[in-house]
Formats: structure tokens, C-alpha cells, sequence
């Protein structure tokens, strides 16, 4: 019994911890970092090319859209800092100025370049059952 | 009436604890009254329940705006069905359904258990006192639903989010609860077979239901709000790896893998302490699922804000739970002993050890990825995030895998396969596969992923039909009954088992669906009138843009024209409406047309009226609708496997077994006709009604229908769609020519090409074919029906279901017991 109950134990062990060594390893490929524009902003040259999620405020007024194409550029900022966001896509409707965003993509000198921009709900919508992720690709 | 609520939730807290202080008494001293008093106290906790969602409910139809949880979630204005669903729509409020749905079914449990499990009673008493408790206790100090306005009362509620007026989304919820709820029964059942000492498997045969009943709850509520999703939300997909929706997936892996590692259980008498962990850990993710949503621990798109004192609250229950149930079983561990050991790795319950591992893993993976997030924080002080892509990689090969087992427990033996039997076994299956496989991956789909998942479902699929014909054959060469007989007799005999394999059947059609998402398509363009994108095999076509408003909303519609190939299918109408005073947050209303083989989903994303532009995202799912209907099919075989024994006696007993025939292809014409794809199609505010003149005016808006391809082919006397009108229009007009009824179907069939248009066929040449079809099979099936009726009510039945006269062989005997012996 006591043999067969380590080599179980053992065995258990082995594979669990392969299972989070792979876990691990893998996780960062699929892993953002979640930062507050001011956080990157106060010295962004270690973020250039880090896939990352940044959040902020739309500044007013920034938005911008090329005529007939679904490319934007505008400015997010939080505390004293701001960066230039670019993205092609559909924008959700809470998108506008002064709205609380979440970019996802990557920074570079030129700036931010996002492939996902979330918006968050409105405060009000707070705790009105399972609510709308304001989602678009 | 709010202090009547209030005061009956204090009420309900303290007999619950009297029920609970009294069962535990009861049963430690064997005093037959205090458990009766406990169990007395109990029910009347139900009673109270019952009383204060009656309390709630009525508050919600009259208005009573003076309780805040009324205002905040629910006005005058909105349908009655919506109001009674505003019970659930915030947090208090559920909080209070949950504990009614513990009570009631945790009175039923205990009535329906109270002669068996007469031991187990008073600790399942007590158990689920102790969780109603908790909730309770939360609603008195923390979230109470009767709370009212101090000063001035609000004389309009703030309505519920427009974007939950939805069916779905209305029982969704309740459906969850329902499956989250369920499984506290489990969970009570086994403290009290911990607690008592009485760890036989009796307490597994009292919550067998209970869990199935649960987990069908649990497939159905997901698989719910997934549908919701993909309907309301408009992004365009199911599901989205969000915290809430993980949530709900973390106790449907566990109780999947409790399922299957029961009967190992009952079967071989291994697994004891596993089962009861699994009870344990899957309760525990009822909870921390409720937890996760309602506390703000983990950051969701739809989580319900940050409460700290919330948070704390739950986490003490949590631990508590934890350490206390764990403390239980470890020191019942000797008397848990298990039966017999694993004689080999090519064994059934083997391979139910793998499934089991395989679930579990699911849900630790699952619960991993879900508090990455904070859990990075707490360790590291960088918040990293993960997104659907990580949940994807990860969980295709492991789903892969599930799929994979699926088709293989089944084929292998108890204890050992002998290799000569494996290999009749395997072949079938396995061929099916590769022949599958080989197939699409020749037509062009890559292996990896889609086509290897094309492949499994193939070898599940015939694993399944192999052991039907086993099992039929067997039981036909016993009985001597037909082929049809012997499978509804397989049923009976063993309701469990092919139940089972009719949820597996559910679940290869759920996974075809997960193999199609592969080939999703997208487009997002900005569109002016005449303008046109391509999504193979789709084209769709920007027509106009036009602003209605029906009182309660304004809605933006766009009006797109959809072609298949080339070939015009109709026109579409995404829309976004506004409704009044929540103009902030429009909803999306997905045009959407809905084929076995795949959808088209057209979203209007964004417009500017300047230049009568719209943003539209076009969308092409495949097999989407495939999940679905295995839905539909894997609630179907839950049922099937939950019937009670009595509802097969007819098929079993003296009767003739013609009728257990019969009654199943009525089942199978009746779910055949049930299966209707619904599609959405736009209402239109400003419809103009036109009365028909002539009877021959009314017969014909009946006869020919809606073409705008998105109404689920409405007639157009019915329909409310703009084109619906048109139609009525020109009908009206070509009526006043003074053309006659088939001048006039003439006309419509010409215009639109073919007999599309109308509501059936022409009764006519090789249409007649069409319209005799279903006659002639229903015809055929009574013949068929009858004649056997004759024939087996000819046969003597003096010897019972099992035909004595019918010699048996004994190697075919002890293959039929092993083939059917249930655990029932």
C-alpha cells in the first residue's frame, strides 16, 4: 500500500508540476500587461512592442476619423500623461469623449497602436444584472 | 408591505437556525421529536420563502416604487413578463430567489428521501439550514431587497437595462440558479453520509436525480446565455471567456466528472473519497462562482462593482465550507476505503479516471486563466491579463481529448478488454473516424483542430450507433422482439447508460459546432447606398438607412440586401435601437439568418445620417446552429436517463410492445416538428395596415409570404416587416385589376423566380409529391404500427417480457447481463 500510495503521490507531483511549469511559460505569451496610460507614458521606451492593455480617458475632443474609412485617431490620457491612439475597426457607442477606455495592442514611438478598444459601461449601468460587455473586434 | 418582507427574512433566519440547531440535536441524541421539530421548522423556512417572493413579486406588478430594489430595477411601462423577471435583475434580489430555490428544493429532497434515508435526514436538514443561513444573513445586514426610500419616493422606477428585456436573458438566470442551487443537494446529501457515518453508496442513490436534474439545469442555463450573447450582444460570438460566464462553466466541469465517476462507484466500489471531494469541490464552485460575479474580485465587463464587505463575507463562508468539509471526509477516510483496485489501464473505469482527470483539469485551467489577473497582481504587483485566445489554445486539444474518450470508454470492458475484443470493438468506431477525417481534410479543412475534431465526432458517433446495435441485437435475440422494441427496451432496461449516450450524441453535435467556428469570417466596412461587401459565399448590399420611432424607441434601421452566390436571398434589416431615456446605451439588433450550414450575421455598427452611411460588421458562422440542437439533444437524453422506471413499464411489462414502438416515433415526428429555426426580423413601427377587401384578398395575404428572408417566413397578412407591406401593397393592387387568385399567385411566383413565396406548394404535378409525403408516411407508419400491433398481440405472453419459450443461449445470456446490467 505505502508503496504504491508514493508511487501515486510521486507520479501526481510530477505531472502537476509540469502542468504549471507549461502553464506558466505559456501564460505570458497569451498575457497582457494591464497599465494606466501615465504609468507608461512617465517613460515609455521599455513598453514599445509589449502587448499590452492600456487604460485610460478619452481627451476631448481628440477624436478623429478619416472620411469614409473606419480609421480613428485620438488621444487617451490619465493623470498628467497622454498618448496618441491609433485603430481601424468599429468603435463602440460609448466610445466619445471623456469616455473610460481600455486599448489593447502595442506601443511605439509613433504611438499607441490598438486592435481592441473596450469602453467601459456607464456608471449607471453598474449592477443592472450580468450587463453588456461594450465588446468589438 | 416592504416590513412585512423585511420582518419575514429575519423570521426565516431564525427558524433556520432552529431547524438547523434542532436536526443536529435530534440526531446526536436519536430523539425522534426534535428532528421532527427540525424538520418542521424546515418546510415552514419554504413556507416563508414562498411568502416573501409573493411579497416581492407583488411589489414589482403594483409599482410600489418606495423599495429601492422596485425603483432601481423595474418601471410602469415595462410587459408584466419583464416585471416578473426584474425579481432576478439585481443582486439582492437573486440573492433572495436563490435562497427560495435552496428551500423548495431542499424541502422536496427531504420529503421525498424521508423513509429511505431516514438516518441522512436531520444532516441534510441541517447542512442546507446552515447555507440559507448564510444567504439570509447576507440579505439582513447586508443586501436586503425590502429596503426602502427614507425621504421623498421616487414616483418612476429606472427600468430595467433594455438589453435584458430579453427571453433569454429573462430565464437565464434562473436557470443557472437552478443548476447552482441543485447542486447543493449533493453536497448535503454527503455531509450527512460523512457526518452519520453511513458512507455506503445509499447516499449516492439519493442525489443520483438531483445531480442529473442539476446539470441539466446548469447545460441548459449556459448554453442559454451563451445564445443570448450571441443574439442581443452583437459581437458576433457565443462565448467570451468572460469571469461570469467561466463562472458558470467551473461547476458544470466537476459535476460532469461527479456524473461519471459515480457509476465507477456503484459499479466497482473504487473512487469513494474522489466522489466526495467532487461533491465537495463542486458545491464550493457554486459559491465561489456567485463570489466571483457578485463581489468585484475579479475584474469582468459585467461584474457587478467592487464590495469589499461582500468580498470578506463570502471568503469567511467559503473557508469555513472548505475546511469543514474536508475535516469531515479526511476523518471519515477509513470508512472509505475502496472495494476493489484498478486491474488495468485498458479498462472502462480507466477511462472514466481519465475523463475525470481531464474535467478537472478543464476547471482548474479554467479557474486559473479566470483569477490570472488577480492573482499576478497579488504576486508579481503587475496585472496581467489573459484573453480568449489563451482559453482557446488551451482548452481545443484538452476539449480534443474529452471528445476522444467519449467514443473510447464506451468500447472498453470493466476491469480488462481482452485485445481480441478490442479489436471487433474498435474497428467500426475507428474507420468511421479516419474515413471522417480523411473525407474534410481532403475537401480542404486543415487537420489540426477542425478536422481531427471532424474525425472524433465521427468515431463517437458510431461508437454510440455500434452500442445501440449491440445492445439491440442482443436484446432482440432474447425477447425476440423487433429492432425497434428492443431499443425502447434498451432504454428501460438501462435508462442511465443510453441516456447517457444520447447526451454524447448532443455533445459531438455541440463540438461540430466548436470544429465550424474555425471558418468564421468577418468584415467591418463603411458602406454608402448601393455599396457592397463580400463575405464568401455571401455579398451584401447597403440599400438606405431609415430613422423610426415607435414611442418607446427610436430605432436606426439599415436596410441591406443578402446574396448567396450570386443568388438574391432576401432582404436584411440590422438595426440599433434607442430607447427612451437610455439613449446612452443603445441595443444592437442583429439581422441574423440562420442555415444548418452556416449564419449570415449583419450588425449595424455605426452610422452618420449627414451621408446616409452605415458601419456594418458582416459576419459568417458556421455551424453555429449545430450547438444548439445539440443542446436540445443532450437535454433530451438527461430526460431520458431521469424517467422514472415506471415510465417505461408499458415497454417492459405485459403489454404488447408495439405500443412502446409507437409512442416513440410519435416522440421522434412530434421533437421533429418542434425544431424551428427562429430568426430575427425587424418590426416596423410605421406599418400601414392594409385591410384586405375581397376574401380573395384575405385568402392570398395567408397564401404567400414574407420574402424579406429574415421574418422565418411569415405570411404577409401576419408580418410586420416593411417589405411584408409592400407585398400586402402590391396584392392590393393587383386585386383591384381584377386579377384572379391564380393570376395572382402566377404573378408572385414569376417575380420572385420560383414557389418560394408561397406559404406551400401549388397542389400540382410533382408538387403533389411534396404534399403527399408527410400523408404517406404518416400512412405508412400506421400500417406499419397496426400490422405489428396484430402480430404481437397474437404472440402468447404468458411468459412475461422475456419470451420463456425462446431457447436461450447461455454465452449470449451472460453477454446480455453484461451488455445491460444497470446500476439502477
Amino acid at each position: 500500500m505505502s508503496k504504491k500510495a508514493t508511487r501515486a503521490v510521486v507520479s501526481a507531483v510530477v505531472v502537476l508540476t509540469a502542468l504549471i511549469a507549461v502553464l506558466w511559460t505559456t501564460v505570458s505569451e497569451g498575457a497582457q500587461y494591464y497599465k494606466h496610460v501615465d504609468e507608461v507614458m512617465n517613460d515609455p521606451s521599455p513598453w514599445y512592442g509589449k502587448n499590452m492593455q492600456l487604460h485610460g480617458f478619452v481627451v476631448d475632443k481628440s477624436i478623429e476619423q478619416r472620411p469614409d474609412t473606419l480609421d480613428y485617431r485620438f488621444k487617451i490620457k490619465s493623470g498628467d500623461f497622454a498618448v496618441t491612439a491609433l485603430y481601424s475597426g468599429v468603435v463602440p457607442d460609448t466610445f466619445k469623449d471623456g469616455a473610460e477606455v481600455v486599448l489593447t495592442g502595442r506601443l511605439d514611438a509613433s504611438g499607441f497602436k490598438a486592435h481592441i478598444v473596450t469602453a467601459k459601461c456607464p456608471s449607471k449601468y453598474e449592477a443592472a444584472g450580468p450587463g453588456a460587455p461594450a465588446k468589438t473586434r | 408591505m416592504a416590513s412585512l418582507g423585511y420582518f419575514l427574512i429575519l423570521a426565516a433566519f431564525v427558524l433556520a437556525s432552529g431547524a438547523f440547531a434542532a436536526s443536529i440535536a435530534g440526531s446526536r441524541r436519536a430523539q425522534r421529536s426534535l428532528v421532527d421539530g427540525g424538520l418542521g421548522l424546515f418546510h415552514t423556512v419554504t413556507a416563508i420563502m414562498g411568502v416573501l417572493s409573493a411579497v416581492i413579486v407583488h411589489a414589482f406588478v403594483v409599482g410600489d416604487f418606495s423599495i429601492k430594489y422596485v425603483q432601481r430595477y423595474s418601471d410602469a411601462s415595462q410587459p408584466l413578463f419583464y416585471k416578473l423577471a426584474s425579481y432576478w435583475g439585481g443582486l439582492d434580489g437573486s440573492l433572495m430567489f436563490w435562497v427560495t430555490l435552496l428551500a423548495t428544493f431542499g424541502s422536496v429532497a427531504v420529503y421525498v428521501n424521508r423513509e429511505r434515508h431516514r438516518l441522512l435526514v436531520p444532516w441534510v436538514v441541517a447542512v442546507i439550514s446552515l447555507v440559507e443561513m448564510f444567504f439570509l444573513f447576507l440579505m439582513v445586514i447586508h443586501n436586503n431587497p425590502f429596503e426602502t426610500y427614507l425621504t421623498t419616493v421616487p414616483t418612476e422606477g429606472a427600468g430595467l437595462s433594455p438589453l435584458l428585456q430579453n427571453f433569454y436573458m429573462a430565464i437565464h438566470p434562473p436557470l443557472l440558479y437552478l443548476g447552482f442551487v441543485g447542486m447543493t443537494i449533493p453536497f448535503a446529501f454527503g455531509m450527512a453520509a460523512l457526518a452519520t457515518g453511513q458512507v455506503d453508496d445509499s447516499w449516492l442513490r439519493a442525489v443520483r436525480s438531483w445531480t442529473m436534474m442539476a446539470w441539466l439545469f446548469l447545460t441548459v442555463g449556459l448554453s442559454l446565455g451563451a445564445l443570448w450573447a450571441y443574439e442581443e450582444l452583437g459581437w458576433g460570438g457565443y462565448w467570451g471567456w468572460d469571469p461570469v460566464e467561466n463562472a458558470g462553466l467551473l461547476p458544470w466541469f466537476t459535476a460532469t466528472a461527479f456524473l461519471h465517476s459515480v457509476i465507477v462507484q456503484e459499479r466497482r466500489g473504487m473512487l469513494k473519497v474522489w466522489n466526495m471531494a467532487l461533491v465537495i469541490v463542486t458545491f464550493f464552485l457554486t459559491i465561489f462562482g456567485t463570489f466571483m460575479t457578485r463581489s468585484g474580485v475579479v475584474q469582468s465587463v459585467h461584474s457587478f462593482g467592487e464590495n469589499r464587505e461582500l468580498a470578506w463575507l463570502f471568503t469567511g463562508f467559503m473557508v469555513t465550507t472548505l475546511v469543514l468539509s474536508f475535516g469531515l471526509l479526511i476523518r471519515r477516510l477509513h470508512l472509505l476505503r475502496a472495494r476493489n483496485e484498478l486491474d488495468s489501464w485498458i479498462s472502462r473505469e480507466a477511462a472514466f479516471m481519465a475523463n475525470n482527470w481531464v474535467l478537472l483539469f478543464s476547471a482548474f485551467f479554467v479557474l486559473f486563466a479566470t483569477m490570472f489577473p488577480t492573482l499576478s497582481e497579488a504576486v508579481t504587483g503587475e496585472r496581467l491579463t489573459v484573453a480568449a485566445p489563451f482559453f482557446n489554445t488551451w482548452l481545443t486539444p484538452v476539449g480534443l481529448v474529452l471528445l476522444f474518450l467519449t467514443g473510447v470508454g464506451p468500447l472498453l470492458a470493466w476491469r480488462k478488454s481482452a485485445i481480441s475484443n478490442l479489436a471487433s470493438q474498435f474497428m467500426l468506431p475507428t474507420a468511421a473516424g479516419v474515413v471522417t477525417a480523411g473525407g474534410v481534410v481532403f475537401l480542404g479543412v486543415p487537420f489540426w483542430a477542425s478536422g481531427l475534431c471532424f474525425g472524433l465526432c465521427g468515431l463517437v458517433t458510431m461508437t454510440i450507433v455500434q452500442e445501440f446495435w449491440q445492445g439491440a441485437a442482443v436484446r432482440r435475440q432474447s425477447t425476440g422482439t423487433d429492432i425497434f422494441t428492443a431499443l425502447v427496451g434498451l432504454f428501460a432496461r438501462s435508462r442511465r447508460r443510453y441516456g447517457g449516450y444520447v447526451v454524447h450524441l448532443g455533445i459531438v453535435l455541440v463540438f461540430l459546432g466548436f470544429a465550424g467556428g474555425g471558418f468564421e469570417r468577418e468584415e467591418q466596412v463603411l458602406l454608402k447606398p448601393g455599396q457592397q461587401v463580400d463575405v464568401a459565399p455571401y455579398t451584401v448590399r447597403f440599400s438606405s438607412l431609415g430613422i423610426t420611432d415607435d414611442g418607446q424607441k427610436q430605432m436606426v434601421t439599415a436596410q441591406v440586401e443578402a446574396f448567396r452566390n450570386g443568388k438574391p436571398i432576401g432582404r436584411m434589416f440590422p438595426a440599433r435601437w434607442f430607447f427612451r431615456g437610455r439613449e446612452g446605451e443603445p441595443t444592437t439588433e442583429v439581422a441574423l439568418r440562420r442555415t444548418f450550414a452556416d449564419d449570415l450575421y449583419i450588425v449595424l455598427a455605426g452610422y452618420a445620417v449627414e451621408n446616409q452611411s452605415a458601419t456594418l460588421v458582416v459576419k459568417v458562422n458556421p455551424l453555429v446552429n449545430w450547438i444548439w440542437l445539440g443542446v436540445g439533444i443532450m437535454a433530451m437524453g438527461t430526460f431520458i436517463a431521469l424517467l422514472p422506471e415506471r415510465a417505461f413499464a408499458f415497454a417492459t411489462a405485459k403489454v404488447p410492445a408495439g405500443a412502446a414502438t409507437t409512442t416513440m416515433v410519435l416522440l421522434l415526428i412530434l421533437s421533429g416538428f418542434g425544431v424551428g429555426l427562429e430568426a430575427q426580423h425587424v418590426e416596423s413601427a410605421q406599418t400601414v395596415a392594409v385591410i384586405p377587401k375581397t376574401p380573395m384578398e384575405r385568402e392570398l395575404q395567408s397564401q404567400i409570404i414574407c420574402m424579406c428572408g429574415t421574418c422565418g417566413r411569415k405570411k404577409i397578412g401576419e408580418c410586420t416587416c416593411p417589405d411584408a407591406e409592400k407585398m400586402r401593397i402590391e396584392l392590393a393592387g393587383l386585386v383591384e385589376k381584377g386579377m384572379t387568385h391564380d393570376q395572382i399567385i402566377e404573378h408572385f411566383v414569376t417575380k420572385w423566380g420560383s414557389q418560394e413565396v408561397l406559404a406551400s406548394p401549388i397542389d400540382k404535378g410533382f408538387n403533389r409529391l411534396a404534399w403527399l409525403l408527410p400523408y404517406a408516411v404518416g400512412a405508412i407508419g400506421v400500417v406499419a404500427a397496426g400490422g405489428l400491433a396484430i402480430r404481437w398481440s397474437r404472440r402468447p405472453s404468458s411468459g412475461g417480457a422475456y419470451g420463456a419459450n425462446v431457447p436461450v443461449d447461455p454465452a449470449l445470456e451472460s453477454r446480455l447481463d453484461d451488455e445491460l446490467r444497470d446500476l439502477d
